[in-house]
């Protein structure tokens, strides 16, 4: 029930699909994204500075779980009406950039249950194709925080996306969790999944002609990991 | 080395063997009882520093009346005594010649760099702090370091021409003149540089007759006129009482009891954030979200263990911080991205910034701090109320660099971090002493996880309405209680008894001891 209240970031325009939520768009996070699309900025302050957004697009995606009102008893003796955490909760990573996400899903839940997802394009098809999944066994009965810092034209959340209605996730029991995005992936995406959330940090302006995001900052796991 | 000196370095009760010794000890910072408010309600300091003038010749025993000063003044604040040899003018290369050929004239006023002895005095004077320049004797020279002071609530100077100058005479509250007959200063001097320097008597007489006798005639001498009280060199037992009687006498009219006030006036503020929207603008609670709500259920449980209380303490205070930095000024900053795309984004517009935790337990926020700013320079404050009176007490001060010298401070950001604000008693001595540091009010960001709203938060939003407080919660109550067989040993603590507490309600009990104990 309480999922239903309304997140307190939310600020998507008109434009956007009702299900896409962006972080509040202040100037210490649009100083934080200057840092990380900075092709100068070091692999070490990539990875601090990208690991700050990412707690807080965790912080954010958790605020879509149900809660229900719990009342305690404090130290003082006092009694206070407060809510309890609803529901069972795992992280899926879209191999490999979503990998980088989840130290930052780590620092906000603790010893939660991680799932791995591989897809890459298909040379011959051109279309993405699930190459490894190792998800818990459970998973159905779980809400799911899929992980993918940037969203493009969308192939590969949506693939991922099947993968998890295959193990009999529900569409709305899953939220994506994103670091960039293009309008045009956002609009493909969410048009297939009405129902699932997307709680994306930044929106940037297009893709061009090779499907990279403008400004974009380049290759994610590239820069975090091998650079 | 050690046998170069100066007539008026030499004086002192015990003896010396080294004269770096011997200059650190004449700097001497005497810290008690921790130091009770010294500002009123409106946040301005009530009063300025009690300072004392101790000027005489050479050897007439101004370090021993002051150190007789402090010691019969027995369980005082924090007391400074300054020596005027700190203060010894940077040397040109030729002076420096002369002076290690001991044909440099240090006795005259001329040698000592008064500007900038009356502005590190001003500076101590009107509560702030001040950094106390660094003179070495065996090099001659003033050194690059300088010694940061603050906080005292009694300077005492002593030197030979301690009462020369217009503009130090200005500062004193009192000025005392310690008046010798020259033939026992001559006879302490030869004794103590025969004995303890291994010079011979003729050398002494010779800079006795070349630069300290006139210099005492000229220049030391005819202040005396200036002194409020005359004390003499020896037998001063009674003149040392007289002064301790009437320094006491100023500092009781001085004292407040402060907390109390604060607590009894700040009843029926106005506080509304049932939808989480500040009232005054510089008190931003955050959103209550269901996450946070969530989060302040399991950290105000009694019953939740010590690991979970740690884990949401600690991914508390990061969400505060984060929400904290949103309020330090930006500036656009373009850069160019790996695809080779110009972007104009924006960078923090801010030349130092800093965390100051108030210990113990902006501990847990001093974490998260440091979790959003890695390499952010952290200090601290302790303060802790006085078990008797209730007041808080100024115990420990350790601040950052960038907030050590003023100019720096004067552009420097700070969180100031508290895990809670509830009687206001620690918070409004904290701003208070980064006030005095010169950092501008409008730069302190308090960063909190708890306020209680009939507490003392009206009367500090009052006092400093610039700084801005971000806080997850606020509470309503905030009430007396008493805590039994409190264990905590140290300043203002009787061990072993009870102590009087304020605590918020319904709050989250005693953050400190269930995030550390």
């Amino acid at each position: 029930m309480a999922a239903s209240t309304a997140p307190t970031s939310q600020t998507h325009p008109a434009s956007l699909p009702p299900s896409v939520f962006t972080l509040p768009q202040t100037a210490q996070l649009e100083a934080l994204y200057t840092i990380i699309r900075d092709r100068t900025t070091s692999r070490g302050d990539f990875l601090f500075y990208s690991d700050r957004i990412i707690r807080l697009l965790v912080e954010e995606s958790l605020n879509h779980l149900p809660v229900v009102p719990k009342i305690v008893q404090t130290p003082t003796g006092a009694t206070y009406q407060g809510v309890g955490f609803e529901g069972k909760i795992c992280g899926v990573s879209i191999l490999r950039a979503g990998e980088a996400m989840e130290a930052g899903l780590r620092e906000v839940c603790r010893s939660v249950r991680i799932g791995k997802i591989l897809i890459q394009r298909d040379e011959e098809t051109a279309l993405p194709k699930l190459f490894y999944s190792k998800l818990p066994e459970d998973i159905a009965s779980r809400y799911v925080l899929l992980l993918d810092p940037m969203l493009a034209t969308g192939g590969s959340a949506m693939k991922a996306v099947e993968v998890l209605q295959e193990q009999g996730v529900p569409e709305e029991r899953i939220i994506f969790i994103n670091l960039i995005a293009a309008p045009e992936g956002l609009k493909r995406f969410c048009g297939r999944f009405p129902s699932l959330r997307v709680i994306t940090g930044w929106i940037d302006q297009c893709l061009n002609e090779k499907s990279y995001i403008i400004p974009g900052l380049g290759d994610f796991g590239e820069r975090r990991y091998c650079e | 080395m050690l046998a170069e000196d100066y007539s008026h370095q030499f004086f002192d009760d015990e003896s010396q063997h080294s004269l770096e010794s011997h200059q650190s000890k004449k700097n001497t910072l005497l810290k008690s009882h921790g130091r009770p408010p010294w500002y009123g309600e409106n946040g301005l300091p009530i009063c300025d520093a009690f300072v004392i003038g101790i000027a005489g010749g050479s050897a007439s025993g101004k370090t021993h009346v002051a150190r007789q000063i402090v010691r019969s003044l027995g369980s005082v604040p924090t007391v400074v005594i300054l020596s005027q040899d700190s203060f010894y003018k940077r040397h040109t290369a030729e002076e420096v010649a002369l002076a290690h050929a001991n044909r440099f004239d240090f006795d005259h006023p001329d040698a000592i760099d008064m500007p900038m002895f009356a502005a590190c005095l001003a500076d101590l004077k009107a509560c702030q702090q001040t950094n106390i320049p660094v003179y070495s004797f065996a090099e001659h020279q003033r050194l690059d370091e300088a010694k940061y002071l603050y906080g005292a609530a009694i300077i005492i100077t002593e030197g030979i021409m301690a009462l020369h100058h217009p503009d130090l005479r200005s500062l004193y509250d009192l000025k005392v003149f310690v008046q010798c007959d020259s033939d026992l200063m001559l006879a302490r001097r030869i004794q103590r540089d025969v004995k303890e320097r291994g010079r011979s008597v003729d050398g002494v007489i010779e800079q006795y007759l070349r630069y300290v006798k006139p210099a005492f005639d000229n220049f030391v001498l005819p202040t005396a006129r200036h002194a409020d009280i005359v004390v003499p060199g020896s037998n001063n037992a009674v003149a040392i009482d007289l002064i301790t009687t009437h320094i006491r006498r100023q500092m009781t009219e001085r004292a407040r009891h402060f907390r109390k006030h604060m607590v009894s006036q700040s009843v029926g503020c106005c506080l509304n954030t049932s939808d989480g929207n500040p009232v005054s603008k510089n008190l931003i609670v955050l959103p209550q979200t269901p996450q946070l709500k969530g989060i302040y259920t399991i950290l105000r449980d009694g019953a939740s263990n010590r690991q979970d209380f740690i884990f949401f303490v600690d991914r508390l205070a990061t969400f505060l911080i984060e929400k904290a930095m949103e309020h330090l000024p930006h500036r656009p900053k373009t850069v160019t991205t790996p695809i080779g795309i110009d972007c104009t984004g924006k960078e923090l517009d801010v030349k130092n910034i800093c965390g100051v935790s108030i210990i113990r337990s902006g501990g847990p926020l001093t974490k998260g701090l440091q979790r959003v700013l890695s390499d952010v320079a952290i200090g601290s404050l302790l303060v802790q109320s006085d078990a008797n009176t209730g007041e808080p007490l100024l115990l420990h001060v350790m601040l950052p660099k960038c907030l050590r010298e003023r100019h720096l401070a004067v552009d420097a950001w700070v969180f100031l971090l508290d895990a809670q604000i509830g009687t206001a008693a620690s918070a409004f001595m904290a701003i208070r002493t980064l006030l005095d540091h010169g950092v501008q009010q409008d730069h302190i960001i308090f960063v909190t996880f708890l306020i209680a709203r009939t507490g003392g938060v009206t009367v500090l939003q009052r006092a400093f309405p610039e700084v801005k407080i971000v806080t997850g919660a606020v509470d309503e109550g905030l009430r007396e209680a008493w805590l039994e067989h409190y264990n905590e040993k140290g300043e203002g603590q009787s061990e072993g008894e009870g102590r009087r507490v304020w605590i918020v309600e319904p709050g989250m009990g005693q953050i400190g001891d269930r995030y550390y104990l």
